[in-house]
């Protein structure tokens, strides 16, 4: 079997709240002094593809796939350390935030010419949402552009009978579910899929293997139609909301005083917010 | 009676004396090829340099070794290991004499010399031997401390201890009764012996009695030295060889440097990959549990021991070391000659991961080893195996690592940045100074002082005193980077390696040649571990530094008191990076001397014998279960010196006892404050008081 993890370079979600900074002109978010981090769904659809690995009989092959700077190399060698057998880069020219239709249309190319030179993938992996946008439709997108059925919130994948077996959790519950290849599922997180810290020699291996590198031109994409072509939503403005903190102390001279005037402001602001 | 013709018989009342010569052939055989098994062994470990710095081998050597520096150090058992050890000594000197008197053409075993030292001397020491015998296995068999480990062998070795010594006295005062020795009275317990048999057996009796002890005597002896290999008693050799090799560079910079591109496996989960230093180690090992004793982890009840270790893995090389070792290959132990490790981190022995990763790194259990054993970089060895190639580790440690690769931090979640601690004091960075060399000094802020909220008043603190003491400091800011001391300790040598590499980097393209940093740990990585990858600089802990301003008048302490009541004790927490790791106790001390009328008091445990806060080893990162902790333990013992308080000088150790106080310290008001905090609070300008 060959399943595919799509890899999403992100700003440091962990970033302290004064580092983060944003660019109101450029509507983005200025990488300042965070750092570039694999978006943590990504890791969990890796983790989750090396389980169904090593719960397999058969020989299962995992390739991973990014579409990002050149600096997103790190996420896919980290990739490759978690013991990923292949990787592939799309490198993105100067296009700081593609929308999710954008990306979706760049991942299913280079899944396309993949697939000429090694074969169809049976399964492929993205992250439920990304850490910086949390736009979710990445996915979605991905799997209408490449045709295939796909099934979202999926915390595992396990070999079945014939097919494969999918957990996947929903508002009242995990549903299991049995699917043939070809198909495509959005990752979730669950604790059974955290990320797991490669070995010391793996992480070395990572950096002596091959990865193979795409342009946008090489999968025959215009990538001026990339950055304008296709936009499903539009940035209208980007703003970091002001953290205003009012505080007011309930006055009184005994202690039934101040909490009588602190439950009577409480019903005031409950009203006022309606 | 003329005392200079004064001399015994030797092998009086004894026939065949021929055989005493036969019978040490095969004693000495047996004897020469135990050791000669051992050495075996450790040769077939991998190199290490321990034969260099012959001076200060000897040196250490003569105060530890021959002055018995350490064992000393606990009372009871210093004094009866004394005793036997000082008896062993003149009993042994005694026997030589014996044998150049009897078996070479110089006689001197006669006149004064025989009175002053072959009988009264003697015989002194030979009753100390017994005393000290008598006092091991009260011990032993009466009041069985903890610490010690209970074999038959342990008890063996003292009772033929004391049968030798007994007899000897035995046969020596029937010799007097039956000669009626005239020099009898310089013999005191030979001749006590004598006296009292005199009324109880005829002369006849005594001279048998005296031939079948004698050749007891002498079998026993025999049979004794030739088992002396294969018991604990070989300390008497392994043990000052193994101080004579001992690391001669405290314990901040024991740990090795790996080699990536060639080594066939990270740390050690295998026998052979042990250095011959390390196998001495095992083989040094008297059981004495001072280690465990001492250990933190094990004094809150957690699986770690020290000892347990050791004697394991010497249990390991004893069983399988021939194979495993000397035959270069490796053995899956069913005699397949399948090669295959046999690995040393096993689940049912005391080298179990859970064991491994209890450890704070804080070498007490090296700084009570009477016979200088080097436990803690084995721990990390082991530990090194077990992150680097099996990738298994407790759960915060993983997330600790995580965020030291990718934030090149270990404080996952912190909501602080690096240079957030400097708002309102105006420090220079030095990538935003216009010559960086115009900074005498870095003052290197650490991880734990600038992101998390507790220390950064430290920070703040120690940069208001070098401002106020006119320092031309600055920071790197945002280019600091972990030290990577919390990834080396747990075991990832190679993230600290990189950290490493990258810190010496940015530290070179702004030519910094002096730092100052608050956090031991930080010192300790400067000081001892980055010389290895081409930085050196010279390091001073906040509290040294500190201590030369107020010492050189560039910055005033006198006159204000360290608390606002005026009559504080303070009791200092000795952080083993800074103290037992590298030897500084005295700075932190001299600076709180000078803080107006504050009273110091010691806690029990400090200064070497300090006991760790629990936040070493990348133990600050994990979850120690609630009736665990180890800062809860120091803390206790911390309140219970009455101090109102507590000062550290390390950022782990604060947050760790900080914790700990306020668990422990009832309704009292205790507090724990870095020294610098302390020192600002003192001589910060008015108005200035809280940094």
């Amino acid at each position: 079997m060959k399943l595919l993890v799509c890899l999403k370079q992100i700003l440091d979600p962990d970033v302290p709240a004064r580092d983060f900074q944003i660019d109101p002109a450029a509507k983005a978010a200025r990488r300042g002094g965070a750092n570039l981090v694999t978006n943590i769904f990504c890791e969990n659809a890796v983790e989750t593809a090396l389980q169904f690995r090593e719960a397999a009989t058969a020989e299962v092959k995992i390739t991973a796939l990014c579409y990002g700077e050149s600096s997103a190399e790190d996420c896919l060698r980290k990739a490759m350390a978690m013991t990923v057998d292949e990787a592939c880069l799309v490198e993105r020219d100067g296009n700081t935030n593609p929308d999710a239709a954008a990306v979706g249309r760049v991942l299913a190319a280079a899944i396309r010419r993949l697939e000429q030179d090694g074969g169809p993938f049976d399964a492929v992996l993205v992250g439920r949402e990304s850490g910086d946008w949390g736009v979710g439709q990445t996915g979605g997108l991905l799997a209408e552009e490449l045709g295939r059925p796909a099934l979202g919130f999926v915390e595992s994948l396990q070999p079945g009978n014939g097919g494969v077996t999918l957990r996947r959790q929903t508002d009242v519950g995990i549903e299991v579910a049995e699917a043939e290849p070809p198909f495509l599922v959005t990752i979730t997180n669950n604790e059974d899929n955290v990320p797991r810290i490669p070995k010391t020699r793996d992480v070395m291996m990572s950096y002596r293997k091959p990865l193979q590198k795409l342009s946008l031109a090489d999968l025959e994409l215009d990538s001026e139609e990339i950055r304008t072509g296709s936009s499903i939503f539009e940035v209208e403005e980007i703003f970091i909301p002001a953290d205003e903190v009012e505080c007011e102390l309930a006055e009184g001279d005994t202690l039934e005083e101040r909490v009588d005037q602190l439950a009577k402001r409480i019903h005031q602001v409950v009203a006022s917010i309606g | 009676m003329d005392p200079t013709q004064a001399t015994r018989e030797v092998f009086w009342n004894i026939e065949y004396t021929w055989l005493v010569y036969v019978l040490m052939v095969p004693t000495l055989a047996v004897f020469g090829w135990g050791f000669w098994l051992k050495i075996r062994r450790w040769r077939a470990g991998q190199p290490e340099v321990r034969f260099d710095r012959l001076g200060e081998r000897m040196q250490l050597f003569l105060k530890n070794a021959v002055g018995q520096g350490r064992t000393i150090k606990r009372r009871y058992a210093g004094i009866f290991h004394t005793l036997v050890y000082t008896g062993f000594i003149v009993l042994f000197l005694a026997t030589t004499v014996v044998a150049i008197h009897h078996d070479t053409p110089l006689h001197i075993m006669k006149g004064h010399f025989y009175l002053i030292f072959q009988s009264l001397t003697v015989d002194i020491f030979g009753l100390f031997v017994m005393v000290g015998v008598a006092l091991a296995a009260i011990r032993r068999w009466i009041s069985k401390p903890k610490l010690l480990v209970y074999t038959d062998e342990a008890s063996w070795i003292l009772v033929t201890i004391f049968v030798m010594a007994l007899t000897g006295f035995m046969i020596e005062g029937w010799r007097i009764a039956v000669t009626d020795d005239p020099w009898a009275a310089w013999s005191p317990i030979g001749n006590l012996f004598a006296l009292a048999s005199d009324p109880l057996m005829s002369d006849a009796a005594m001279q048998t009695g005296h031939v079948a002890i004698w050749w007891f005597h002498l079998v026993v002896a025999f049979g004794w030295i030739a088992w002396v290999p294969f018991s604990k008693m070989s300390h008497v050799f392994t043990a000052p060889l193994n101080i004579f090799t001992a690391n001669l560079d405290g314990y901040g910079g024991s740990l090795k440097t790996i080699d990536f591109e060639t080594a066939e496996r990270f740390g050690i989960n295998h026998l052979g990959d042990f250095t011959w230093k390390d196998l001495l180690d095992f083989d040094a090992c008297t059981e004495c549990g001072r280690c465990t004793d001492v250990c933190p982890a094990n004094t809150v009840g957690k699986s770690l021991s020290p000892r347990d270790i050791i004697l394991d893995l010497q249990a390991l090389m004893h069983k399988r070391g021939d194979t495993v070792l000397v035959s270069g290959n490796g053995d899956n132990g069913n005699g397949s000659g399948e090669v295959e490790l046999l690995p040393i981190i096993d689940q049912k022995t005391a080298v179990s991961p859970e064991a491994l990763f209890a450890c704070t790194t804080c070498a007490a259990c090296m700084e009570a080893c009477p016979v200088h054993i080097e436990q803690m970089p084995k721990i990390v060895d082991a530990r090194r195996y077990l992150v680097m190639e099996e990738a298994d580790f407790p759960e915060g440690m993983m997330d600790m690592m995580n965020s030291l690769e990718s934030r090149q931090h270990p404080f996952a979640g912190t909501q602080f940045s690096r240079v957030d601690w400097t708002e309102g004091l105006d420090i220079d960075v030095m990538a935003e100074m216009d010559d960086p060399h115009e900074a005498e000094v870095l003052m290197w802020v650490g991880c734990g002082g600038a992101l998390v909220e507790r220390n950064r008043n430290t920070v703040r603190a120690t940069a208001k005193l070098l401002q106020k003491a006119g320092v031309k400091f600055a920071i790197l800011g945002r280019e600091e980077s972990c030290t990577g001391d919390p990834a080396r300790r747990v075991g990832n040598e190679f993230l600290f390696e990189m950290l490493a590499k990258g810190n010496v980097e940015t530290m070179q393209r702004y030519g910094v040649r002096k730092v100052v940093t608050s956090c031991p740990h930080c010192f300790n990585s400067f000081r001892n571990e980055y010389p290895q990858f081409g930085g050196s600089y010279e390091v001073y802990h906040h509290s040294q530094f500190l201590d030369q301003l107020l010492e050189s008048g560039r910055l005033d302490g006198n006159g204000a008191a360290v608390s606002s009541n005026g009559s504080s004790t303070i009791t200092f927490h000795d952080p083993c990076y800074l103290g037992r790791h590298n030897g500084e106790y005295d700075a932190p001390r001299n600076l709180l001397a000078k803080l107006g009328d504050a009273r110091q008091v010691e806690m029990e445990r400090s200064r070497n014998t300090s006991f760790c806060c629990g936040g070493g080893g990348g133990m600050a990162f994990v979850d120690e279960p609630p009736d665990q902790r180890v800062n809860q333990e120091r803390a206790q013992e911390a309140v219970d010196t009455g101090a109102d308080v507590v000062a550290v000088g390390c950022p782990f150790c604060a947050t760790m006892l900080d914790d700990g106080v306020n668990a422990r310290r009832g309704d009292r008001d205790v507090k724990v404050k870095d020294v610098a905090e302390l020192l600002w609070d003192a001589v910060g300008e008015p108005g200035q008081a809280a940094p």
